[in-house]
């Protein structure tokens, strides 16, 4: 077999150019993941009858005050179960969660204000006007961690959401 | 004779106006974020195979924030503006506020024939609307601190979001309307983002908002009338000076070093309503030396100390002041004083 050799400043620059091009599969090898984020908004609309019916569609463009579903799906694409998932969403910048909106089943989620350290929504503190102790609220959180419990069977797909609303 | 300084009487109004102005201004709109931002998100996922780590980022998820269109307009004040009849330039005044997240302009349009009042304000000769240019609070038409003519299409207010702007709708008044009588002016500002002013809430307009994004109309459904109101009241302060008596040293009523000349000033306010803050000043001529304890308002004698009684002589700034507090109309002042010429 050929090995090819890099000068340093040649393997720093194919060190970046991998490190870019690894989100879409350069560690998914046998038994990867395949992950879809979706941002949609619901719209209504009316039928021949006029009965108005509300669906979802891709948001392309939105106006504050308008609440956008996020939805996360990954399937395992491989030939071997996946095992330890955990997902990482930060709550967009310039939206609010929406309280109880986060969903995710076979899931333990944690919440976090800071973006690094996760824990469940009690153990969340902030402090309110007057420096008083309180625990936080879904409008305080900056990310998402969901873990899924259990392995990802091969070909199972498995969804988790959360809704948000544009400051 | 000196006249009678009238600025301290004046001002006692704009004082009042610009407490109220503040008072209303200094609420943030938050109007959201701003038109033409970009939200993204990307979700990372992290597992093993095998025992093997891995992580996988997901496609990015992104859209524009389009432009909200909507504004609100306020009367400055909750009672009718006090006119005469005739009266020239008499303004009410109104804020405009962009309550939207991008930047607009706006048009101001107003109606004089309301129905329901006794007289129909006109556009004031000088002009039916004029943009606060903020070097001083209320309407100024003229001098060095003269607020702006608007001239529809060529000057109309663009407020970023949350921006307000303070507008004078400025009216005369036509002659022969009784004591009471009111006329009323709808007041109208719109968006002049073609398609907006009028179109339904959620109206879309692609291209139209801040920097070619979409545009949305709001509640408001981009425009915003208020209707001002004027009462004939025939309100006004007046002040006159006279001098009551000359005394020269020599008994006579000679005006020469040594005569004690007696002052009154009267301040009278006549007509529907009340001074707010009424006060009064008079710096005294530079010949004249004041005459200690001669002050007397409405007859009763005033110390010269700036202490609990309301009227005072100042040493510093050579002057006379009385104040009065809200005067409620009919009401009559009467200040006596006294001086030496030198």
């Amino acid at each position: 077999m050929n090995k090819l050799k890099f000068p340093f400043r040649s393997r720093l620059v194919l060190a970046i150019c991998l490190g870019i091009a690894a989100p879409h599969g350069a560690h998914a090898q046998q038994g990867s993941i395949e992950l879809k984020n979706v941002a949609e908004i619901e719209v209504e609309t009316k039928d021949g009858q006029g009965k108005i019916e509300r669906k979802r569609q891709p948001v392309a463009k939105a106006i504050p005050g308008t609440e956008v579903f996020y939805t996360t799906t990954f399937k395992n694409v491989g030939n071997k179960p996946a095992g330890n998932i955990v997902i990482n969403n930060p709550v967009p910048s310039n939206t609010t969660l929406v309280a109880g909106s986060v969903y995710g089943s076979n899931m333990e989620v944690t919440y976090s204000l800071d973006g690094k350290n996760f824990n469940a929504p009690d153990k969340l503190k902030v402090k309110d006007k007057d420096g008083k102790e309180v625990t936080a609220t879904a409008a305080d959180y900056t990310a998402i961690r969901w873990a899924y419990k259990g392995d990802l069977a091969v070909g199972k797909v498995e969804t988790a959401g959360f809704r948000s609303v544009i400051k | 004779m000196r006249c009678v300084d009238l600025r301290k009487v004046l001002h006692s109004f704009p004082a009042i106006c610009c407490f109220a102005l503040a008072a209303l201004v200094s609420p943030r709109v938050f109007a959201g974020v701003p038109a033409g931002t970009v939200i993204s998100n990307t979700v990372t996922l992290n597992y093993s195979v095998g025992g093997v780590p891995a992580a996988v980022n997901s496609n990015t998820a992104s859209f524009v924030v389009g432009e909200l269109i909507n504004l609100s307009l306020t009367l400055q004040a909750s009672a009718p503006v006090s006119v005469n009849s005739p009266d020239v330039g008499r303004a009410i005044t109104v804020l405009l506020t962009n309550t939207g997240n991008g930047s607009e302009a706006f048009g101001l349009t107003r109606n004089n024939t309301l129905a329901g009042d006794q007289f129909d304000p006109a556009n004031a000769a000088a002009g039916a609307f004029f943009l606060e240019n903020g070097l001083q609070p209320g309407f100024q038409a003229s001098g060095p601190n003269a607020d702006t003519l608007y001239l529809p299409g060529v000057n109309d207010p663009v407020l970023a979001a949350d921006e307000t702007r303070v507008i004078h709708v400025v009216s005369d008044i036509p002659a022969g309307i009784a004591l009471g009588g009111l006329g009323n002016i709808g007041i109208t500002a719109n968006s002049l983002t073609p398609g907006a002013s009028g179109a339904l809430p959620g109206t879309g307009l692609p291209g139209a908002g801040t920097g070619g994004v979409i545009a949305v109309v709001g509640g408001s459904r981009a425009t915003a009338t208020v209707v001002g109101s004027y009462i004939v009241s025939g309100f006004a302060v007046t002040v006159s000076k006279s001098v009551l008596q000359v005394k020269d040293p020599r008994g006579g009523n000679l005006i020469m070093p040594g005569s004690v000349i007696s002052y009154r000033v009267v301040v009278t306010v006549v007509g529907v309503g009340t001074a707010n803050n009424l006060a009064f000043s008079d710096p005294l001529p530079a010949e004249t030396t004041f005459v200690a304890g001669s002050i007397k308002v409405n007859g009763a004698a005033r110390t010269d100390a700036l202490d609990t009684d309301n009227a005072d002589y100042t040493p510093a700034t050579r002057t006379v002041s009385a104040r009065f507090g809200n005067t409620p109309s009919p009401a009559t002042q009467t200040i006596d004083f006294q001086v030496i010429v030198n």
